[in-house]
C-alpha cells in the first residue's frame, strides 16, 4: 500500500538548537498513527513541519506522493492535509456553529465577489455549510452546545470543536496536537471514541500526544521521538517491549506510562 | 437587530443628514457647519479604512499616507494633467490601491506594535517624499485647485459645477455625506457577508484560518487595500475643499486622530468610526472657544473616556443589549 | 571622519537611553509608550527650571527630572494603565490611552512651559581637540553620563532583584506569576522607570540642544524607530538601535547634507527594506 504521507529526513534547525534531526517514516491510509515522546522531544515542532507552518531545514513531507513542505499553511490544508490546534487557540468570539461554518470554507465554489454580493452559489453554500456543521457538531457530541460561544465552553467540548474545525475542512489526513491533553479518564474515553469514529469516516489520522495509554488504546502504530531523533517506531505491542523507549521515559515524573 | 429595525435606523439616518442638518443650519445661520460636517464624513471615510485593518487584526497608524498621496494624485492630475476632479477622484483611490498592494506585501507579515510603528512611519515617509519630490513642488505645494466641474450626459447636467453653489460648501457637503454612505453601506455589506467572517476568524486566529484553507496573506492584502483606497479617496476629496495641499495637509497627528477616532466608537462595530469621528472632531471644534485650554481639556476627556469606556461609546448600547438577553 | 563617528557615538548613547525606557516599558507590559517623547521633554523642562532658572547645582536638576518623571510614570501605571488593562477587551486600547496621555502631557507642557525653545548655560565649558576630532567638553561628560546611566542599567538589570523580578516578568509573565513575582508590583516599577530614563535624557540634553515643547512627537517617532531597528522589548536591541541611529544621523548630516534634507527619508527607506527581511527587527521578541 502505499503510504498517504511520507516524512522523509525531516529536520528541522532553530539557529545552534538541533530540534527535528533526520526523522522519517510514513503514514498509511486511514490508520491512526501516533507520535510520542518526553516533552521537548520535538513532537510539536514535527506537527509543524508536517502541515507546513515551519518549513524544514532538510528533508521533505510527501502527500500522496507530492511535496507539500514549504507550501504555505493554507494550501497545504486545500490538498488534504489538516491540523488542529491545541486547546486555547478556537475564535474565541464566535459560536461553535459558526466556527465549524467558518471551517467550510475549503469547500466553497462562490468567488470572493460572489461572497460580498451573496449570489446564488453563495447562499446555496452558507446553507450546505450550515447543515454540514450540524451534521458534524452532533457527530462529536457537540449538538447542544452548538450556539453557544466559543470561549465559553467546557474543556472538553472545546477539544471536539477543534476536532469538528478540522473536519469542516474535508481534510484526508488530520493532525491532532494533543487531543488528550489535560483530560480525565472518562473525557479521555470519551475523546479515543471520537477519533475512532473520524477515522471510520475514511480520514486517516495522525496525532501527537502525551498520554500514553490513550496513545496505546488508539493507534495502529506509533512513533516514538527523542531529542529530535526518531528512536523507534511499531505497533503498540512493540513499542512497549521496545528498551530505548523505556529508557527515554524513565526518570520523567508523573508520566503515567500505561505500560 | 431585526431587519425592519434596521431599515427604520436607515431612512431616520439619511433624513437626518440629507434633510434635517441643512434645515438645521439654515436655521441657525451657522454655514461653516457644513465645511466642519464634510471635515467629519470626510475623516471618517479614512477611519472606516483604518477600522477596517483593526478588524482583521492590524494597527493601521498610516492612513495620513494615503489620504496625502490621494490628495496629491487628484491635485496633480486636475492641475497639471487637466484631467476633471470627478475622474481623478477613483484614480486616486486607485494608486493608493496600488502602493498600498506593494508595501503591504512585506509589512503585513509584522503583527501587533512591530506594524503600527512601521505604518507610522509610512506617514512621515509620505511627507517627506512630498516635500522632496519635484512633482509635487515641494514645500510651496499645489495651490489654486480649481472646484470640481460639472458631470453631464447626454447634454443633461447630473452635477452641477461646484462653483456656481451659491455656497460651495453646501455641495461639498452633499458630495462628502454621500460619499460617506456609500462608504459605511459597503462596509456594512462586507462584514455580514462571508468575507466579513473570514476578516473575524483572521483576527481572532490568523493560523487557525490558515489551517482551514483561508489564504490569510492575500485576505490581508485586500483588506489594506480596501483601507488605502477609502484614505486616498477621502484625501482627494478633502483637498477639494481646500483647494489647495501641502506635504504637511496629512501628518502623523492625522494617523493617529484615524486610529483615535475608531477607538473612541468601538472597534466592534462598523458605524464605531463614523460616530468616534463625530465626537472627536465636533468635541475639539467645541473646544476651541476655551482657547488655550483645548488640548488638555480634549485630550484629557479622552483619557477619561478610555477608563470609563475602554470598549468605546458604542459599547454602552450593546451592553445593555447582551445584559438583558443574557441567558444564563 | 572620525567626527562623524564620535558624533555618531555621543548621539547614540543618548538615543539609546531613550530606547530603553521604551523598551522597558514594552516588555513589562506590551504597552508601546506614545507619551515617551513628552516625558523626554518634561525631563528637560524640569532640568531647565532647576538648572537654569533656579541655578542649582546641575546633579540636582538631573536628580529632580529623574524624580519627577519616576513619580509621573507610576501614577500613569497604577491609575490609567492599570484600569484600563483590566477593563478592556482589546489589547490595543492601551494604545489609545497612550496617544491619549501623550496628547495630555503635550498640553500640560505647553500650558506649563510655553511654547519658546529654552536652553541652560553649558555645565561645562571648553573643547577637546585630539587629532581631527573636535568635541566639546559638554557633550563628553553627558555622553558619559549617558553610558554610565546604561551601564548602571543593565547591572540593575542582571544582578538586583528587582531588575531579576522584570526580566523574568518581560520574559512570561505567567510563568513569573506562578513563581510568586508581584507582577502588577513590578509592571508599575517598570513604568517608572522607563519613565524616569526618558526624563534623564531630556535633562542630559537640555545642555546642549536645549528643548521645546514640540519636540515630544518626534522624539516619540525617533525611539520607534530604534525599537523597530534593534528589535522590541530586548535591552541589546535598544542599546543597538540607539547607536545606530545615532550613527546613521550623524552619517546622514555629514554625507547626505548636498542633497538636502534627505537623511530621514533614507533612513526610513532603509528601514522599511531592512523589515522586510528582518521583521522583529536585529534581536526582537515576536508580538502575539
Amino acid at each position: 500500500m502505499t503510504p498517504i504521507l511520507q516524512v522523509k529526513a525531516l529536520t528541522k534547525q532553530f539557529g545552534g538548537l538541533v530540534a527535528v534531526n533526520d526523522v522519517s517514516f510514513d503514514v498509511q491510509p486511514n490508520e491512526i498513527l501516533s507520535v510520542i515522546g518526553p516533552n521537548g522531544a520535538g513532537k510539536s515542532t514535527i506537527f509543524k513541519l508536517i502541515s507546513s507552518f515551519l518549513r524544514p531545514t532538510r528533508g521533505e513531507v510527501l502527500f500522496k506522493g507530492e511535496r507539500i513542505s514549504g507550501l504555505a499553511p493554507h494550501i497545504v490544508a486545500r490538498k488534504g492535509v489538516v491540523r488542529t490546534f491545541q486547546e486555547t487557540t478556537i475564535f474565541k468570539g464566535l459560536t461553535a456553529r459558526d466556527s465549524v461554518i467558518v471551517a467550510h470554507h475549503l469547500r466553497s465554489r462562490a468567488s470572493l465577489i460572489g461572497y460580498y454580493c451573496e449570489t446564488g452559489f453563495a447562499r446555496r453554500d452558507e446553507e450546505a455549510f450550515g447543515r454540514s456543521s450540524d451534521e458534524i457538531l452532533d457527530f462529536l457530541g457537540l449538538g447542544e452546545v452548538k450556539n453557544e460561544i466559543a470561549s465559553n465552553l467546557p474543556h472538553g467540548h472545546l477539544r471536539a470543536l477543534g476536532i469538528a474545525i478540522g473536519l469542516a475542512a474535508s481534510p484526508q489526513v488530520l493532525l491532532l496536537d494533543e487531543p488528550f491533553a489535560g483530560m480525565n479518564h472518562e473525557e479521555t474515553s470519551h475523546a479515543v471514541g471520537l477519533v475512532r469514529a473520524v477515522r471510520q469516516r475514511g480520514v486517516t489520522v495522525l496525532l501527537v500526544e502525551h498520554d500514553m495509554a490513550a496513545v496505546m488504546k488508539i493507534s495502529d502504530r506509533i512513533v516514538v521521538i527523542n531529542f529530535g531523533s526518531k528512536i523507534a517506531e511499531g505497533t503498540p505491542a512493540q513499542i512497549q517491549q521496545n528498551d530505548r523507549v523505556i529508557e527515554a521515559y524513565l526518570g520523567v515524573e508523573d508520566e503515567s506510562i500505561g505500560f | 437587530m431585526s431587519r425592519p429595525l434596521r431599515l427604520a435606523g436607515l431612512a431616520v439616518f439619511l433624513l437626518a443628514v440629507f434633510l434635517a442638518v441643512p434645515l438645521a443650519i439654515k436655521a441657525a445661520g451657522r454655514t461653516d457647519f457644513y465645511y466642519t460636517l464634510s471635515s467629519v464624513a470626510l475623516l471618517a471615510i479614512a477611519s472606516s479604512g483604518v477600522w477596517l485593518m483593526f478588524y482583521i487584526g492590524r494597527i493601521n497608524i498610516g492612513q495620513g499616507a494615503f489620504a496625502l498621496m490621494g490628495g496629491y494624485v487628484s491635485a496633480i492630475l486636475v492641475t497639471s494633467a487637466g484631467f476633471s476632479f470627478w475622474l481623478s477622484l477613483p484614480l486616486a483611490g486607485l494608486f493608493c490601491t496600488a502602493v498600498s498592494i506593494l508595501v503591504g506585501l512585506p509589512i503585513l507579515r509584522l503583527r501587533g506594535v512591530y506594524f503600527a510603528m512601521v505604518t507610522l512611519v509610512l506617514t512621515e515617509v509620505a511627507r517627506l517624499l512630498a516635500l522632496a519630490l519635484p512633482i509635487t513642488n515641494g514645500a510651496k505645494g499645489i495651490t489654486s485647485i480649481p472646484a470640481p466641474g460639472a458631470i453631464g450626459a447626454f447634454g443633461i447636467t447630473l452635477v452641477p459645477a461646484f462653483d456656481t453653489f451659491a455656497e460651495r460648501n453646501i455641495a461639498f457637503y452633499y458630495l462628502s455625506t454621500i460619499m460617506m454612505t456609500l462608504c459605511f453601506a459597503a462596509l456594512y455589506r462586507l462584514v455580514h457577508s462571508r468575507i466579513g467572517r473570514i476578516f473575524v476568524a483572521m483576527q481572532q486566529n490568523e493560523e487557525l484560518a490558515s489551517s482551514m484553507g483561508v489564504n490569510v496573506p492575500a485576505m490581508r492584502i485586500l483588506a489594506y487595500a480596501i483601507s488605502s483606497f477609502l484614505g486616498g479617496v477621502a484625501g482627494a476629496i478633502f483637498i477639494a475643499i481646500a483647494q489647495s495641499i501641502y506635504p504637511s495637509s496629512f501628518t502623523v497627528n492625522d494617523s493617529i486622530n484615524f486610529m483615535l477616532n475608531c477607538f473612541v466608537g468601538g472597534l466592534r462595530y462598523v458605524f464605531g468610526p463614523m460616530l468616534g469621528t463625530l465626537v472627536l472632531y465636533f468635541g475639539w471644534d467645541l473646544l476651541f472657544a476655551i482657547g488655550e485650554y483645548q488640548l488638555l481639556i480634549y485630550s484629557g476627556v479622552m483619557v477619561l473616556l478610555m477608563l470609563v469606556l475602554p470598549n468605546g461609546l458604542l459599547s454602552i448600547r450593546f451592553h445593555s443589549w447582551q445584559r438583558s438577553s443574557h441567558k444564563t | 571622519m572620525e567626527q562623524v563617528v564620535a558624533n555618531g557615538l555621543y548621539l547614540g548613547a543618548q538615543y539609546a537611553l531613550v530606547a530603553l525606557g521604551l523598551t522597558l516599558i514594552f516588555a513589562l507590559m506590551n504597552v508601546l509608550n506614545f507619551a515617551h517623547g513628552q516625558m523626554y521633554v518634561l525631563g528637560g523642562f524640569v532640568t531647565y527650571e532647576i538648572y537654569g532658572q533656579l541655578h542649582l547645582p546641575f546633579v540636582v536638576a538631573l536628580l529632580a527630572s529623574a524624580i519627577t518623571l519616576a513619580v509621573l510614570g507610576g501614577l500613569i501605571e497604577r491609575f490609567l494603565f492599570r484600569t484600563v488593562i483590566k477593563r478592556s477587551v482589546r489589547e490595543e486600547s492601551t494604545m489609545l490611552l497612550a496617544a491619549g496621555i501623550a496628547y495630555f502631557l503635550d498640553a500640560v507642557i505647553l500650558l506649563l512651559f510655553g511654547e519658546k525653545q529654552r536652553g541652560v548655560p553649558k555645565i561645562v565649558s571648553g573643547v577637546l581637540r585630539a587629532g581631527d576630532i573636535i568635541m566639546p567638553y559638554d557633550r563628553i561628560v553627558v555622553g558619559g553620563l549617558a553610558i554610565l546611566f546604561i551601564v548602571g542599567f543593565i547591572l540593575m538589570m542582571q544582578y538586583t532583584k528587582p531588575g531579576r523580578a522584570m526580566r523574568a516578568l518581560a520574559q512570561d509573565r505567567i510563568a513569573a506569576q506562578l513563581m510568586g513575582v508581584p507582577v502588577e508590583f513590578y509592571s508599575f516599577l517598570g513604568f517608572a522607570l522607563g519613565a524616569m530614563l526618558a526624563g534623564l535624557v531630556g535633562g542630559l540634553l537640555v545642555t546642549i540642544t536645549g528643548v521645546n515643547s514640540g519636540i515630544g512627537g518626534p522624539i516619540s517617532l525617533k525611539a520607534f524607530l530604534m525599537v523597530m531597528i534593534g528589535g522590541a522589548g530586548v535591552v541589546g536591541g535598544a542599546i543597538a538601535g540607539g547607536f545606530i541611529l545615532g550613527m546613521l544621523e550623524s552619517v546622514g548630516l555629514t554625507v547626505l547634507h548636498a542633497y538636502g534634507d534627505i537623511t530621514y527619508l533614507v533612513i526610513f527607506a532603509a528601514l522599511l527594506i531592512f523589515l522586510a527581511i528582518r521583521p522583529n527587527g536585529l534581536m526582537g521578541k515576536p508580538w502575539g
